[in-house]
């Protein structure tokens, strides 16, 4: 981190699609991002990852072998991982509303539906800029705060709605 | 483990390594809202559609291939739902949403696809794919048409 805006910054690029990947990277070199690396798959980006810092991840969620969802549990979690804060921004086709909660679930920062425009990725970068969001560490779960809307103010022991539930079943 | 041992912990964003500095978020700002990105990024679009078309139109070939395999036709049509519409293929977009979604459905409800629903709509993907023209009101009649009859059909499987 440091230098002025983008033009500093190491971005990683996690996508089974050649053409995809080479249009995320031009939409990142047009914000000034010109250090872009890319993987093809989940395994590949880790082991990036460890090799070289990266400052934000966008990736696809269906990939083999390791998708995104493994991916990014494995960024959060694993005890290699070398920047369990890495802004995570995952982008795929699959919208249906068990994918969205299982990405966020896998602790994504960002979700952004394909087809892609160049707006829609851009505003998910500002959120990322203006808002960054604060973490969470629980028994089953690290990463970003997962409650967004005002109102979600419920402070049970796992900060969850179910608290009580699995409180009840312990 | 008690409820406290376990609580959740909650770490604030300046508790942590950010992507960049407050100053430099600013500035970053102003480049992601400029005119110049705007400018930058469309030319970047338009670059991608052509080899998008030409990939989506491979998949095409590759979905109508897949015949009967479920679990293959899911796969291609979620790549070309992925891409269509960058590649300017709204009407090729919008139906292989329509069969990704029903697909889905009947994955997650444990039952299989209806065969015939999911050849009319690689039938259909093919054609948009392959028009000269995307005729994008014609596209919504039938996607609207498709959609109305995967409502149906996803109705009775669920009887």
């Amino acid at each position: 981190m440091s230098g002025a805006g983008f033009e500093s910054l190491k971005a990683l690029i996690v996508e089974d699609n050649a053409h995809m990947r080479a249009l995320l990277r031009a939409l990142l070199n047009s914000v000034g991002i010109k250090d872009v690396a890319e993987a093809a798959h989940g395994d590949g980006a880790l082991r990036l990852l460890n090799e070289r810092k990266s400052d934000l991840v966008l990736s696809d969620l269906a990939m083999k072998p390791m998708d995104g969802l493994e991916f990014t549990r494995q960024v959060r979690n694993s005890e290699l991982s070398t920047n369990p804060f890495v802004p995570i921004i995952m982008i795929t086709g699959h919208t249906e509303k068990h994918r969205v909660e299982a990405a966020r679930d896998a602790g994504v920062t960002e979700f952004l539906a394909k087809p892609i425009t160049a707006a829609n990725l851009y505003a998910r970068i500002a959120e990322i800029v203006e808002r960054p969001r604060a973490f969470v560490r629980c028994e089953n779960y690290f990463g970003p705060d997962r409650r967004r809307r005002a109102g979600e103010d419920y402070a049970g022991p796992w900060r969850r709605a179910d608290d009580f539930q699995e409180t009840e079943v312990r | 483990m008690t409820a406290a041992a376990k609580q959740a912990q909650f770490i604030a964003p300046d508790a942590y390594p950010q992507m960049m500095s407050k100053q430099d978020a600013a500035r970053a700002m102003k480049t992601l809202r400029s005119s110049a990105t705007a400018e930058k990024a469309q030319v970047a679009m338009e670059k991608a559609a052509p080899p998008m078309k030409v990939a989506i139109l491979q998949y095409v070939c590759e979905l109508e291939e897949a015949e009967g395999n479920l679990d293959l036709i899911f796969e291609k049509v979620h790549e070309i739902r992925g891409f269509a519409e960058t590649a300017g293929l709204i009407t090729t977009g919008r139906i292989s949403e329509i069969l990704g979604r029903y697909m889905d459905d009947m994955i997650r409800i444990g039952k299989p696809a209806d065969a015939a629903i999911v050849a009319l709509h690689v039938s259909a993907i093919a054609q948009a794919a392959r028009a000269e023209r995307d005729d994008i009101a014609m596209g919504e009649m039938v996607a609207g048409e498709l959609a109305a009859l995967v409502a149906r059909r996803l109705t009775e499987a669920l009887r």
